[in-house]
């Protein structure tokens, strides 16, 4: 049941970490990846991250399951590669297709490298509890409160999306079913066509979700909501020794990825 | 208007109080609202009832000031809502239809917790509070579950731990059970049941049978308080509920029928009046 | 039409750690020209249960069967037409600018002309008195006004079953007394009604038969007599009067509509 972006509920040291941490530490590795330049150092990185996973108790499959969504891409990319580089030794010709040793490298490494950006950043979602996460992203950004940009807002835009995906996902399912039990087919035809047949999904899906909207103002309002002033916060973020250490830790590997 | 304060409880001070109050919509011909007077005196427990369009959820919108009426006064516990919204939120708390749409966070602690973190409670109470309102509820065990997982009338309970969490006087239910079944109406009706002891409670429904006990009931229509009645003698009067579509449930519709008291409200107590009639 | 439904189960996510057995054997018959009402608490299996009746659900084990034809062998497509289904909150499926183009949507998929599509949607918005909203926006409509104009949608089909669930959910009471004076009027018309509910005063006063589920499983079935009087604890109000009676005065009978219940209990005097 896990998707790509789904929180995993374990207890483990990676879940336990500082969100702030492990979203800096992401996007340390997120850039620094397209620093790495060599399979080698691609492979250094994958091994530390498979570590991590490990260390983070969630179940290797349940893992790999995260990456299923980006193999159609992966696939795509790579056999592109594969296809239309002319560097190195011809492999085989068919025709006038020609692979090249050069074109199986790049290939490779082209994979490899989307699969390890789309799995550090399952590794953040899965060991990150939504509400930790938006916590960690508005203190993040709070800094830049004083340039007026908007950190609470932002931040609380993303907890509600998060809080509603899952409602506005179960009431596609639900307006899917009534529609097709008034012969509505989502199946057939091409492109256009169910493109088309979609509509009469879209657009009750985007009433009730204004609907939704407005009630959801009305209840936030009536709670005492009144933006980020003098708002208190339940859960507390401690940045702690080893959140300095896991990140410490994530800049090392990335240096060492790089050099190989 | 039918003998209007009829059945107020004597003494105690005003919780709420409505002055001739009048609300339009902007575009709209009709008043929402026009002319409506009533109070609530600490610890009561007052029903609203009427047809859909009759001026119901208005009249809540305007109780902690969503809406700010076109003339006429509010005061609740001492402050406008008109002026003061965010004082008045403080001590009266809305239970809207739909729990669907007001559950905010993620996870049910981190909704409780949503009243107390827009007040700004200094996070080491907060942790107690969310804690007894849960409790209260009688959610213990939920506190890591997500919204979407819960039935009706869980997501209806969690909405109302919010509300408790900060401890209202007053408590506004805006037809709280008319998306529940018949369990989940159960479930939080006796909720509801719990906190009057405590609390001041204003409960709009449609079902006459959730305010057999309550101290009064008002009947809204066109934007006009048509009745302020006891639950006995709005129950009895047959042309007053069929000119506000209301309908008596089941039970005491019976009773009637029998000549017997319409307060009789379930069947054990309609049984025990006709064996005892019988003999 | 008879639909029946043989030894269906249905398990959600099966092969996951998240499985439910959502149905655990349910063996029932809609038969031709009746109302059946389906009751049962939250977790019963009633929305599971009659998603398969027009194979919107398959079962995981069972069979559907339409006049005594396995379902899945005949088009899903006709099936659909033959069973209409309409799910609790139909009105979030509105969609079209007009009340007359949505309830045209169902016909126009089944093929039909113009001129017969407009003949139907005419039909089913007067059946559900709601003939006069034909030209307004759907989205402006009153709650109880885009119900009936949602439940016209799926009746716009022609279906020989019209499947019913929660229909009166949310409504005010005398808004649900005259959508349930409408559904009687379908069964006049000579179309089946398979209503769920898990308000048990409403399934009293319309129903011919009564299935109660539990837990994924038939708890009863028969006449509502045979049923509420069966277990008076889980019964329609007037049930729970007269039980409470019978043994002081046995010659009360199993009344359960509120005229019988009545008349029942003037006899006693």
């Amino acid at each position: 049941m896990t998707s790509l972006g789904q929180f995993y509920p374990v207890a483990s040291p990676v879940h336990d970490l500082d969100p702030r941490a492990k979203i800096l530490a992401t996007a340390v590795l997120v850039v620094g990846l397209f620093l790495v330049d060599s399979t080698a150092g691609l492979l250094f990185v994958a091994a530390a991250l498979a570590a991590l996973v490990a260390l983070s108790r969630i179940p290797a499959r349940a893992f790999l399951r995260l990456l299923r969504p980006v193999l159609l891409i992966v696939a795509l990319t790579a056999t592109f590669q594969v296809l239309f580089s002319q560097e190195g030794a011809t492999v085989f010709e068919w025709g006038f297709l020609e692979v090249h040793t050069g074109g199986l490298r790049l290939g490779f490494f082209l994979a490899l490298r989307i699969l390890l950006l789309v799995g550090v950043a399952g590794l953040l979602t899965a060991t990150t509890a939504p509400v930790a996460l938006t916590d960690g992203i508005e203190d993040l950004l709070s800094p830049l409160k004083r340039m007026r940009f908007p950190a609470h807002e932002v931040a609380m835009m993303m907890t509600i999306a998060l809080r509603f995906i899952p409602t506005l996902g179960d009431e596609a399912e639900k307006i899917k079913g009534a529609q097709a039990a008034r012969g509505a087919d989502f199946s057939e035809g091409g492109p256009m066509r169910r493109a088309r047949s979609l509509i009469p999904v879209l657009v009750p899906l985007t009433v009730g979700a204004f609907r939704r909207a407005d009630e959801l103002a009305e209840a936030m309002e009536s709670r005492g909501y009144r933006g980020g002033d003098g708002r208190t916060r339940y859960r507390e973020l401690r940045f702690r020794a080893r959140d300095a250490l896991a990140l410490a830790f994530t800049v090392l590997v990335l240096l060492v990825g790089v050099l190989l | 208007m039918q003998n209007p304060g009829t059945g107020t409880r004597q003494g105690g001070s005003l919780a709420v109080s409505c002055e001739d109050l009048s609300f339009s919509y902007p575009g709209s011909g009709r008043p929402a609202l026009s002319g409506v007077s009533f109070t609530l005196s600490k610890g009561e427990y007052v029903g609203v009832v009427g047809p859909n369009g009759g001026g119901k959820s208005t009249l809540v919108r305007l109780l902690n000031g969503l809406l700010r009426p076109d003339s006429g006064r509010v005061c609740v516990s001492g402050h406008d809502p008109a002026t003061e919204p965010f004082e008045v939120r403080k001590h009266l708390g809305i239970l809207f239809q739909n729990p669907d749409n007001g559950l905010v966070a993620p996870f049910v602690e981190d909704d409780v917790a949503f009243g107390l973190e827009n007040l700004g409670v200094p996070r080491p109470q907060m942790g107690e509070k969310v804690a007894g309102a849960i409790r209260a509820v009688g959610l213990e065990g939920y506190e890591r579950r997500e919204p979407h997982t819960l039935s009706g009338g869980e997501k209806q309970r969690v909405a109302l731990a919010g509300l408790l969490a900060v401890e209202p006087e007053i408590l506004v239910l805006d037809e709280p059970t008319s998306m529940l079944d018949a369990a989940g109406r159960m479930e939080v009706l006796e909720r509801f049941e719990a906190l009057r002891a405590e609390k001041t409670v204003l409960h709009v429904t449609h079902h006459l049978e959730e305010l057999m006990n309550a101290d009064r009931i008002l009947v809204l229509n066109g934007g006009e308080l048509v009745a302020d009645e006891s639950p006995q003698r709005l129950l009895s009067d047959a042309g007053l509920l069929w000119a506000n579509r209301l309908v008596l449930p089941v039970v005491p519709r019976l009773a009637l029928e029998l000549g017997l008291p319409a307060t009789l409200g379930t069947p054990e107590d309609l049984a025990e009046a006709i064996f005892a009639r019988a003999r | 039409m008879r639909l029946e439904l043989k030894d269906v189960r249905h398990v959600y996510g099966a092969g996951t750690p998240f499985e439910v057995e959502a149905l655990r054997g349910v063996s029932l018959s809609v038969e031709q020209g009746e109302v059946l009402g389906i009751v049962g608490g939250t977790g019963s299996g009633k929305s599971t249960l009659v998603q398969h009746m027009n194979l919107l659900l398959a079962p995981s084990s069972g069979k559907v069967l339409v006049d005594g034809v396995d379902a899945r062998s005949v088009k899903k497509s006709g099936l659909r037409r033959r069973v209409g289904l309409v799910f609790q909150f139909p009105e979030s499926a509105l969609f079209a600018p007009t009340v007359e183009e949505d309830v045209a949507f169902a016909p126009q998929r089944l093929g039909l002309d113009e001129e017969q599509v407009r003949e139907r949607v005419g039909e089913s918005l007067r059946a559900l008195g709601a003939e006069d909203l034909a030209g307004r926006s759907p989205f402006a409509l009153s709650g109880g006004e885009k119900r009936r104009v949602a439940i016209a949608g799926v009746l716009a089909m022609g279906p020989e079953v019209l499947v019913l669930d929660e229909p009166t959910a949310g409504l005010d009471p005398a808004t649900r007394e005259e959508l349930l004076a409408l559904i009687r009027n379908l069964r006049t018309a000579g179309i089946s009604v398979v209503l769920v509910s898990h308000d048990l005063d409403e399934v009293a006063e319309v129903a011919d038969r009564v299935c109660a589920l539990h837990r994924g499983r038939v708890r009863a079935v028969g006449t509502p007599a045979e049923v509420f009087y069966g277990e008076p604890a889980q019964a329609p109000a007037t049930v729970r009067v007269v039980s409470l009676l019978r043994e002081s005065s046995p010659g009360i009978g199993a009344p359960v509509r509120f005229d019988e219940t009545l008349a029942a209990l003037r006899s006693l005097g």
